[in-house]
């Protein structure tokens, strides 16, 4: 606390306070004025938009809410935003699960570690195009990499890409393998866990299911939580890996209802169907369900995120 | 006497072959599945690297070799598209993106942190707010800015809004100032430091670790992004390697002729330069990252 | 120059000088009506740099014929995000190479010029283009776009397949519609219960159009204002269409085994004896000439119930964006890509190039029909290959018999529709009825806005 110097300042001038308030502001001031510009200016530009008819070659036409009214009516955005929502409940659970896995067997590899990290963060650097185009091989119910493997323990594979039923199953597959970055977040969140905690763990008797449970977890509570909200907001969006599998040039039929995620959709009614008034007001709309989850996730996170600070 | 010394000693031999036993047997157990694991995530990029050195009618066969190997699947990439120069634009974009964030967002998760005044907790809830943005909303009206100050077709509506901080990074980095002593910056004001010297001389160093982490997290998200460049590059000389990897994807594979020996290996050539960068960079990494101790 | 070295010259040379000048010059103003066509063109959505030898060589010849012009081409396909956003930034490209069943949407939204002036200007013949064509990319009376392929559709047939089953081309009716499932039957091949030949591929979500036609329907009316996707005759259409993948156990099966074909290549899809028969686009009779000359094939019309030949034309073609900088020589240009010589110089190329390789020369079908009367009137000859000379024979008969999806403000909305319907009765997730219902609402809706916003 700065209080000891405020009380010497001389007459006429501005208090310390100010001065800290003055200065404080002087530091965000970029964030401020891209907060405007490329933020808030955008917004409040695509909200207006939401209300018009436009489609990016001519004038835009106010027609009052008539877009809002279309989200009500239209079904593909109830089936687009319920591909979108079932991804994300899948994605999300299995992708820190495997990421924890992974995490807690990186976390002892001593030699060779950086091969290791490296193996595993990998996919998270491939462009989205490449996976998108390698999965589809991948995926593919004859010849793909994943049924032959499955094939080897005796499972007959599902149609990845073939089988509606298994589309978004087989799309949540190929975002497991680009959990690398997550698993980064959990290795660093590991060390920072004091190593006296599992010895006192120990000395109680826990064994490691327990010790998980009760040490690790828990120290960890506020990076898992962390990737537990960005990991849902992207899962909301995925959009460009799908887009190049079954949505680019080729129109894959299996695909065109149990892929289309809502943020293909709105692509789709953005720059194909040219309705940009209509995509804005579906940009809204995931904008509303994106905040309402995180601040559902924030009240629940206070019944199990642990945080350090407040012992 | 002895006997029972010697029966003790015999059994805490056996004790502890047990549990060496015990040992390797569990050691062994953990590098299984670590190389389980590790062959689980490396098969795709096998895959991959195989198939693209096939010749066309085999890219789909069960061969785990190529054989004949088709380099000149390479050489054809290499020859029908501007590889080198769209690695160059993709380096050059990424390295702008990744400093003038860092740099923002220094300063910016500075002013969130030492600093007390009326507000700053509501502003900075309007940042993490920011977070929860699709990035669709902003897109086209962004779009038409860069249009209004002529920037469309360049390289710098691809990083020029890093200038004024990211969410997530201004997050970041501000936990770590948090966890700073503050006793610290206060010694330096008493001996007459301004706050610009506060952060530049004493918060900015102490924070190299996650201003890397930061760094790298951009340059990776710069290198992989498909959807700015898209909008924002009409030439061919000015696109970026995700991009190009796109028009190739249409040239030759699904808009083309199928040829997709040729966009596994342009695929092959996109991944590796960002290995190299990751593999050499990683350990100040995994530091960067373990100390920012992001705590939610 | 030419006046410089004159001077020195003898008589004799400097009649030759002006003489050559001279034929030069009028060289020149037939190819194009010469106003200033220099600067730079930037050209989206063409593979003028990567394509083919049809590609490569008629860009060469414009850039022969207007050496001033600095030609840039950014590659692979039209992008709609990244043509959208070039011309709502102004900033768009001086021409870009459009399908013909979306450009009319552009158009219509006036995101295109009429090239009533440069068709005036260049004097470009409008007659030489096929009709069907030109009639897709004019709206009210203003043609907004230059046809450049005409693709035709045809049955490709696998006599391997059908000697097996102790068949014959004439046991092919596609008028008789029992007759094709019996023939599917008698072609698919499922063993050990993969399945390794599909029978008959009704080429399906993309080909509904000419299944529709072939049971006596349009999808769309001829004015572009009223879809007629749930039509009856378009129902049953779908359902039968789609009854022929019962054979090879559903659509699952049959697209997991057609994603893997070497479709371009010379172990297709034809050779690998993995297709009995097709209905398909005359550029894969060149692919298969070229990759595959000997294989066992055979060539026939596709016909409707009535057995009238029928094909379903698609294509692309040359547009000029609102906002062109360079609209002069966007015209020349398309004129250049399009006109008889080019199409002639290109075919020449082709030809030579099979011949050097061996294989066989089936042409180049263009929009343009006094291109097609001399590139199969002096370059194509019958090559001595009875299938492929047949071939070439169907196709260009099947050519007078094609119809295309008329202009219409709406197209790209207007075949996710109906494209959409088709994949959800493939899927097993509606009835064609339940489809195509839905198809027609969601089509008419987008036709009703589109039209109402452009009047």
């Amino acid at each position: 606390m700065a209080t000891s110097k405020s009380v010497i300042r001389p007459q006429g001038r501005i208090t310390l306070q100010q001065r800290e308030t003055l200065a404080g502001l002087a530091f965000i001031s970029p964030w401020f004025i891209g907060f405007f510009i490329f933020t808030a200016g955008p917004m409040l530009l695509s909200l207006g938009l939401s209300f018009t008819n436009y489609d990016v070659l001519s004038p835009p036409d106010f027609i009052g809410i008539a877009n809002y009214e279309r989200l009500l009516q239209d079904p593909r955005l109830g089936m687009s935003l319920g591909n979108s929502i079932f991804y994300a409940l899948l994605h999300v659970p299995l992708v820190m699960t495997v990421a924890l896995g992974l995490a807690l067997i990186l976390n002892r590899v001593g030699k060779a570690a950086g091969f290791f990290r490296t193996a595993f963060y990998l996919p998270s650097v491939t462009p989205a195009v490449a996976i998108g185009t390698l999965w589809l091989w991948l995926l593919n119910p004859r010849v793909g990499l994943v049924n032959r493997g499955l094939e080897l323990i005796g499972i007959a594979g599902p149609g990845w890409t073939t089988d509606p039923n298994w589309i978004k199953p087989g799309i949540v597959l190929m975002s497991l393998w680009s959990v690398g970055s997550t698993v980064i977040l959990y290795l660093a969140a590991l060390r920072n866990v004091p190593n006296e905690l599992y010895e006192a763990a120990r000395i109680d008797g826990a064994n490691a299911w327990q010790q998980l449970l009760r040490v690790t977890i828990p120290m960890i509570s506020g990076t898992l939580f962390f990737t537990m909200i960005i990991n849902t907001i992207g899962s909301l969006q995925i959009f460009a890996e799908v887009y190049t599998m079954f949505f680019g040039n080729m129109n894959s039929g299996p695909a065109s209802s149990a892929g289309l995620f809502y943020n293909i959709y709105l692509f789709r009614q953005a720059f194909e169907f040219l309705r940009m008034g209509y995509a804005s007001a579906m940009a809204w709309l995931l904008f509303a369900i994106i905040l309402i989850l995180t601040i559902i996730q924030l009240r629940f996170s206070k019944r199990w995120v642990y945080y350090e600070g407040e012992g | 006497m002895t006997a029972v010394n010697e029966a003790g000693q015999l059994a805490l031999q056996e004790k502890q072959m047990r549990r060496d036993l015990a040992k390797t047997v569990e050691r062994f157990a953990f590098y299984s599945l670590l190389i389980f694991c590790t062959i689980l995530f490396f098969a795709p990029f096998l895959w991959l690297l195989t198939a693209s050195l096939k010749i066309r009618s085999e890219v789909f066969n069960s061969d785990l070799l190529p054989n004949p190997v088709a380099w000149e699947n390479y050489i054809r990439v290499w020859q029908a598209t501007p590889m080198l120069i769209w690695l160059k634009n993709s380096l050059l974009v990424g390295f702008l993106a990744a400093i003038t964030v860092t740099i923002s967002c220094g300063l910016i998760a500075f002013g969130f942190s030492y600093f007390r005044f009326k507000w700053r907790n509501t502003l900075f809830g309007l940042v993490l707010a920011t977070m929860m943005l699709p990035g669709v909303v902003t897109m086209i009206p962004t779009f038409l800015i860069w249009n209004q100050l002529g920037l469309v077709n360049t390289h710098v509506p691809l990083w020029g809004s890093n200038i004024f901080g990211s969410a997530v990074y201004i997050f970041m980095i501000r936990q770590f100032y948090l966890s700073l002593p503050r006793e610290l910056f206060e010694a330096a004001r008493v001996d007459g430091a301004s706050y610009f010297q506060i952060w530049r001389l004493i918060a900015l160093p102490l924070t190299r670790t996650a201003l890397i982490v930061v760094f790298i997290f951009e340059f990776k998200a710069s290198w992989v992004d498909l959807v700015k460049p898209l909008i924002y590059l009409q030439r061919t000389d000015l696109y970026t390697l995700p991009l190009g990897l796109k028009s190739i994807l249409d040239q030759f594979g699904q808009g083309g002729e199928m040829q997709w020996e040729i966009v596994l290996a342009a695929s092959v050539i996109v991944t590796i330069p960002v290995i190299i960068i990751f593999f050499l960079g990683q350990r100040y990494f995994m530091d960067g990252i373990a100390t920012t101790g992001l705590k939610g | 120059m030419w006046s410089f070295r004159s001077k020195q010259a003898s008589h004799r040379f400097w009649t030759i000088i002006t003489l050559l000048a001279l034929m030069l010059g009028v060289f020149a103003t037939v190819i194009s009506a010469q106003d200033d066509v220099s600067g730079s063109l930037s050209v989206l959505g063409f593979n003028g740099e990567t394509g083919d030898e049809i590609a490569t060589v008629r860009v060469a010849q414009v850039r022969a014929a207007y050496p001033d012009l600095e030609i840039s081409f950014t590659e692979g396909g039209l992008d709609e995000q990244q043509f959208l956003t070039s011309v709502a930034s102004g900033t768009p490209p001086d021409v870009v190479y459009i399908d013909r069943a979306i450009l009319s949407t552009y158009a219509i939204r006036g995101a295109l010029i009429p090239l009533t002036d440069c068709i005036a200007n260049q004097d470009i013949d409008m007659s030489q283009y096929r009709e069907t064509a030109v009639n897709q990319v004019t709206v009210d009376g203003e043609v907004y776009g230059i046809p450049e392929f005409y693709n035709n559709i045809m049955l490709i047939i696998n006599t391997k397949a059908l000697d097996d089953a102790g068949l014959s081309v004439d046991d092919i009716d596609t008028s008789d519609w029992d007759s094709l499932v019996e023939l599917n039957d008698a072609l698919t091949r499922v063993e050990d219960g993969t399945l390794t030949r599909i029978g008959f591929d009704p080429k399906l979500p993309e080909f509904l159009p000419l299944w529709a036609m072939a049971n006596g329907t349009a999808l769309l009316s001829e004015d572009g204002r009223t879809a007629q996707l749930n039509d009856p005759r378009v129902v049953e259409a779908l359902e039968f269409a789609h009854s022929l993948h019962e054979t090879a156990g559903g659509r699952q099966p049959f697209i997991a085994f057609r994603d893997v074909w070497d479709f371009f290549g010379s172990q297709n899809q034809m050779v690998a004896d993995q297709l009995g028969v097709f209905p398909m686009e005359q550029w894969y009779m060149n692919v298969l000439a070229d990759v595959a000359p000997d294989a066992p094939l055979s060539f026939k019309p596709f016909t409707d119930r009535n057995g009238e030949t029928i094909s379903y034309a698609t294509g692309s073609a040359w547009a000029m964006p609102r906002g062109s900088a360079n609209q002069d020589a966007a015209c020349a240009f398309m004129k250049t890509m399009t006109a008889p010589e080019t199409w002639v110089a290109a075919a020449q190329a082709r030809a030579e190039k099979r011949a050097e390789a061996g294989t066989i020369n089936t042409g180049v079908y263009t929009a343009n029909q006094v291109a097609d009367e001399m590139i199969f009137g002096e370059i194509v000859q019958p090559s001595g290959n009875e299938t492929f000379d047949n071939g070439v024979q169907t196709i260009l008969a099947v050519q007078e018999n094609a119809f295309a999806i008329p202009a219409n403000p709406a197209g790209s909305e207007f075949r996710q529709a109906w494209m959409d319907a088709a994949n959800r009765v493939l899927n097993g997730e509606q009835t064609a009825q339940e489809a195509l219902d839905q198809a027609q609402q969601e089509a008419q809706a987008a036709l009703d806005e589109a039209w109402s916003r452009s009047e």
